[in-house]
């Protein structure tokens, strides 16, 4: 029974969009019928030609997230293990970290030229700031008393570190991870919209948009949606399965 | 007689406030020591400074042999100080880890508490276990090594009655066996009464030994002790002290 509460939701959304639909409180030009966008969606995917969209999206996400990771995870935990540091640096982070990354868009075209290095670089910004705060302030975090324990235990720097805080930090890195995953897909997904892609979720949003093929558009939304929801579901899973105790 | 800790003048302060007062006395070796005081005197910091951890104090102390090899540590918050992604196992023999034990080394140390009784499931974490559990999970990685010196800080605070019970006897046993010196906080007078062979009783803030009572009571002690008149006679004699220094004043 507990299985199919999860459906309840999604079920819900649909009637209330249908009706929505059929009550017309929303001119029905911008809001297709829950049928009509899932024509749309067995029309895309049976071209094909959205797999390629999709597949070009997720490639840029994942190469984003990966370089974000490589940087910033070990960053977090020098910038963690170091708190000085951390604390010189903390204003600089927070305030590069309240920048939109969109906004530092136009400045990665000019440096990076319009192709896929500048929608990239603009996700790695973005994720890696995300990385170096959570796994630095999961570092900073630690229960003193583990620390103060391992001490007298006779545990050397590199034993505290490799046997209490990098565990101690990856709780609040995998939130992170997280975090970092749905911004890159935020950033590429956008900066598709602009300039210079043949092809990814973006740009297939915005060329439905231009053709008015709305059902198209609220479509490919859909799949851009169960794809930040994959994405969010892969780090649930990592949490469950190698932060077990998270929570407990 | 041989001492293990000898302390001369021992001093603490925070900013102007002098918490610890010219502490003087000497606590022998393979002995338990309990020290009760109210709350806020000053014990843990006490143990702290002894341990080693606070390291801003005035006056002398001196410990016989003070290598880490020698030397453990029960927390009061014992589950923070458990390692929830470690198993069971791995949680206790952490120590040995440390110190660079072969596998086969730890295997027989293991072996050894559970023996003594300390068993637990190897392969579960400590968040699926029981406060009381957890506790003697705390206290099983912090003898695992068997320390010349242990220090416990409010070791029993956190159990219900039974485990409380349970610990002090696993407690008992483990020092039969091993003759450590311990140095246990307690607010609990039974439990000082209880298990140690002197027990400093600590005045309020500046903190003072007040007056150090002598339990020559032989191990092990048993519940019935805890019902004897022998019992009652020291537990009257840590109490008097407790409210000369702390009721009254």
């Amino acid at each position: 029974m507990k299985k199919i509460y999860f459906l309840i939701g999604p079920i819900v959304f649909i009637v209330i969009w249908e009706l929505v639909y059929l009550s017309q409180i929303i001119n029905n030009f911008f809001l297709p019928s829950p049928q009509e966008v899932f024509l749309s969606l067995i029309t895309l995917f049976s071209s094909l030609s959205i797999f390629l969209d999709l597949g070009i999206t997720a490639q840029r996400v994942f190469i984003s997230l990966t370089l974000a990771i490589i940087i910033g995870f070990p960053i977090g935990l020098l910038l963690g293990y170091y708190e000085k540091v951390y604390a010189s640096l903390e204003v600089l982070i927070d305030f590069f970290r309240s920048i939109p990354p969109i906004a530092l868009f136009p400045l990665f075209v000019l440096i990076l030229g319009i192709g896929d290095s500048s929608k990239i670089g603009a996700a790695i910004f973005a994720a890696t700031l995300l990385i170096i705060f959570n796994t630095a302030k999961g570092i900073i975090n630690t229960k003193k008393t583990r620390i103060l324990a391992a001490k007298l235990m006779g545990a050397t720097k590199k034993q505290i570190f490799g046997k209490i805080l990098l565990w101690e930090s990856l709780p609040q890195t995998i939130i992170g991870l997280r975090t970092a995953a749905s911004f890159s897909l935020v950033v590429i997904v956008a900066t598709e919209m602009f300039i210079g892609t043949y092809a990814g979720l973006g740009r297939r949003i915005i060329d439905f948009q231009y053709i008015y093929n709305v059902s198209g558009m609220y479509a490919v939304i859909l799949i851009t949606g169960l794809f930040g929801f994959a994405l969010n579901f892969v780090f649930i899973w990592l949490e469950k399965r190698y932060v077990h105790w998270y929570g407990k | 007689m041989h001492f293990h800790i000898q302390m001369k003048d021992l001093e603490k302060r925070y900013g102007p406030e002098k918490i610890i007062d010219n502490i003087t006395t000497n606590i022998a070796k393979n002995t338990i020591t309990a020290i009760v005081g109210p709350n806020g005197c000053g014990k843990t910091t006490l143990l702290n400074i002894l341990s080693g951890l606070d390291n801003n104090y005035g006056g002398d102390y001196t410990i016989k042999s003070p290598d880490s090899n020698s030397m453990s540590y029960i927390f009061q918050n014992y589950r923070d100080s458990l390692l929830p992604w470690r198993t069971n196992y791995k949680n206790i023999t952490l120590p040995l880890e440390i110190q660079g034990y072969s596998k086969k080394e730890i295997a027989d140390k293991v072996e050894e508490m559970k023996n003594l009784g300390l068993e637990f499931d190897p392969n579960q974490y400590s968040y699926n276990l029981s406060g009381g559990q957890q506790q003697m999970l705390a206290f099983t990685r912090a003898v695992i090594n068997n320390p010349k010196l242990l220090f416990i800080d409010e070791p029993f605070s956190a159990l219900d009655y039974e485990n409380n019970l349970k610990l002090r006897d696993h407690l008992q046993k483990y020092y039969l066996k091993y003759k450590p010196t311990i140095v246990m906080i307690t607010h609990n007078l039974e439990e000082a009464v209880h298990l140690a062979n002197n027990i400093i009783v600590l005045s309020k803030k500046p903190t003072r030994i007040a007056k150090i009572i002598e339990n020559q009571a032989p191990y092990p002690r048993n519940l019935d002790y805890l019902k004897s008149d022998e019992f009652n006679k020291v537990k009257s004699q840590v109490f008097s002290a407790f409210q000369d220094t702390v009721i009254k004043t």
